[in-house]
């Protein structure tokens, strides 16, 4: 549905973006993710078809945006980073304006405003000026539209940005209903989001794809030992022996103690099941075990490793 | 051709939301009812003396026309010196602040369709400025006989004129997302153009005469007096294929590099 091949784009002599490619299929919600300022926002309005790219194509539902711009734009619903909206209007006003531009007229363009107004949860404001509406209500209003031409793509551009945790999960739970009837790029950097609505991500970081696949592939392209926490109550020395005699633990370090209870961090072979090893090694150094637990490496940890370039952390720092 | 008028509507519902319309047609109707009451009335006095002296009078060539409408819409190029980059000036930068240039251009929009349709909804407002305006020759008519074809030719020239002033007002707001420095941009031209004329005044007669060509106002003389000269016509016409294709590329230039 949308293919990108080799995207570049210079601001004068400064890159944006290099060299970025990636593909998504028809019915699925692509994550777009990077730090701030990694080009995904030029990726984004170079797929609009809003600026010409310096180098390299791009194809929006099966038509190459440079050559047919018009056609491209019509099946294209996008939500800009900034949320730009006139505020002089209202907003079945502006709704009503931005389909008939799409060209759509007469009792269609009242039956799609009524449709994202009621889909968006904008029936209350309907008649509101739109420069007087809350900040999660404008977010909303942007949504509506880039939705309100039913277009099969639709591109949104940190569409959560600056509302509070109960909004986000609104806007969350409206993105994922449009799941499957339409092709989604959504650009981000608020990474539970990803993991709740997109099918896959492409990290982008410095211009270029750092990664690209699936959310389960991402937790296992980072080569790391697997953490896990033990708790027991018993003889320090005597649990740290044991326990670094269990097959496949690499390292065992002591992170604390409280009321007789030790705390341990053991670093184990990836992948590889030594849970039952470790439980049955704390009774063996007669201790009582209180906690075994494994820690799972979160989004943002994979995130800060893609974009730190995957360097090898070592000691004190790997797990912080 | 439907998407530039439902911009031009936009613009228009835009600008009557806004104050801005209400204060510009206000600042209009109030400045050019002093031009005319001022020259209405000091034809009245003229006539009086006139009226006594009958040769003097067969001697002077005055009608009621040339000597109340004509001065009337030589006074227009300098309203619409100040008042024509008010109405230009949010047409673009106000987009460009709010970011909703970079959600139209992402619209199956051309350039020029958003373009033609910013400069009508200007245009049209100039028309309803221009409206207001046609109670003066009405009012003459009630009290003497006006020449109509006379009238008729100043509209145009007038028309033309001030379609030249707010293609110079589009092409500045093209160019800023600032709305002062977009009507201030606008203004130093007219300005500029203005000033031309006097500074022709203090050049070799070669130079002066390109100056004086170049020098918009002047380019309203002909057609106030009944005259359409073609070279005016042509003048005017320019300067707005220039300004709008000026704008055009300053629109383009935004998608490189915004």
């Amino acid at each position: 549905m949308i293919r990108v091949e080799g995207l570049t784009k210079f601001y004068g002599s400064v890159p944006a973006i290099e060299d970025i490619s990636f593909r998504v299929e028809r019915g699925e919600i692509l994550g777009f993710l990077g730090p701030n300022g990694a080009g995904k926002s030029t990726t984004m309005r170079i797929l609009t078809g809003f600026m010409p790219p310096t180098s390299g194509s791009a194809w929006v539902a099966d038509m190459n945006v440079a050559e047919r711009p018009l056609e491209v734009k019509r099946s294209i619903g996008y939500m800009p980073e900034s949320n730009p909206l006139y505020l002089d209007m209202t907003v079945t006003a502006y709704l009503g304006y931005m389909v008939s531009l799409k060209g759509v007229a007469g009792a269609a363009r009242r039956d799609a405003v009524a449709r994202v107004v009621g889909s968006c949860g904008l029936e209350s404001v309907a008649s509101r000026l739109i420069g007087h509406l809350s900040k999660g209500y404008r977010q909303r209003v942007g949504l509506a539209q880039s939705l309100v031409s039913d277009p099969p793509v639709l591109i949104l551009d940190e569409p959560t940005s600056g509302l509070d945790p109960a909004q986000i999960i609104e806007i969350r739970n409206l993105i994922r209903s449009l799941k499957g009837s339409r092709t989604i790029i959504l650009s981000t950097h608020i990474l539970p989001e990803v993991s709740l609505v997109c099918d896959r991500v492409v990290v982008i970081h410095q211009g270029r794809v750092a990664f690209e696949g699936a959310l389960d592939s991402l937790a296992t392209s980072v080569k790391e030992d697997d953490v896990l926490r033990v708790s027991a109550i018993g003889s320090a020395e005597a649990l740290q022996g044991r326990l670094s005699a269990v097959p496949g633990v690499r390292q065992v370090r002591r992170t604390g103690a409280s009321n007789g209870e030790v705390h341990f961090e053991v670093r184990a072979e990836r992948g590889r099941e030594v849970r039952p090893a470790l439980a049955a090694a704390v009774p063996a150094a007669s201790g009582q075990l209180t906690e075994l637990r494994r820690e799972r490496l979160t989004l943002e940890d994979l995130f800060v490793r893609i974009v730190s370039g995957e360097r090898k952390h070592e000691g004190e720092a790997a797990h912080v | 051709m439907c998407s530039v008028w439902l911009i031009c509507k936009r613009e228009l519902a835009s600008f009557f939301f806004s104050p801005v319309a209400y204060v510009v047609l206000a600042a209009w109707a109030f400045l050019m009812g002093i031009f005319f009451s001022g020259s209405f009335f000091n034809y009245a006095l003229i006539s009086m003396q006139l009226a006594r002296n009958p040769q003097a009078a067969a001697q002077m060539n005055i009608t009621p026309t040339s000597a109340v409408l004509e001065p009337v819409f030589a006074s227009v190029s300098v309203v619409l010196l100040f008042l024509t980059p008010i109405l230009t000036m949010r047409l673009f930068s106000e987009e460009k602040k709010l970011g909703t240039i970079e959600l139209l251009l992402t619209y199956p929009l051309r350039d020029g369709h958003l373009l033609a349709g910013k400069f009508l909804s200007v245009l049209l407002l100039y028309l309803m400025m221009l409206a207001l305006t046609l109670i003066y020759p009405v009012i003459v008519g009630l009290h003497a006989t006006v020449e109509w074809g006379v009238v008729a030719s100043a509209y145009l020239g007038v028309f033309l004129l001030g379609s030249a002033f707010l293609s110079v007002g589009v092409m500045a707001s093209s160019w800023t997302s600032n709305q002062i420095i977009a009507a201030t941009a606008a203004f130093m031209i007219l300005l500029l153009s203005f000033i031309l004329d006097f500074m022709a005044a203090s050049v070799g007669a070669d130079l002066a005469a390109v100056l004086r060509h170049l020098s918009i106002g002047l380019h309203l003389r002909n057609a106030i007096r009944g005259v359409i000269d073609t070279r005016d016509v042509i003048y005017l016409l320019n300067i707005n294929i220039l300004c709008l294709f000026l704008a055009m590329r300053s629109l383009e230039y935004y998608r490189w590099r915004a």
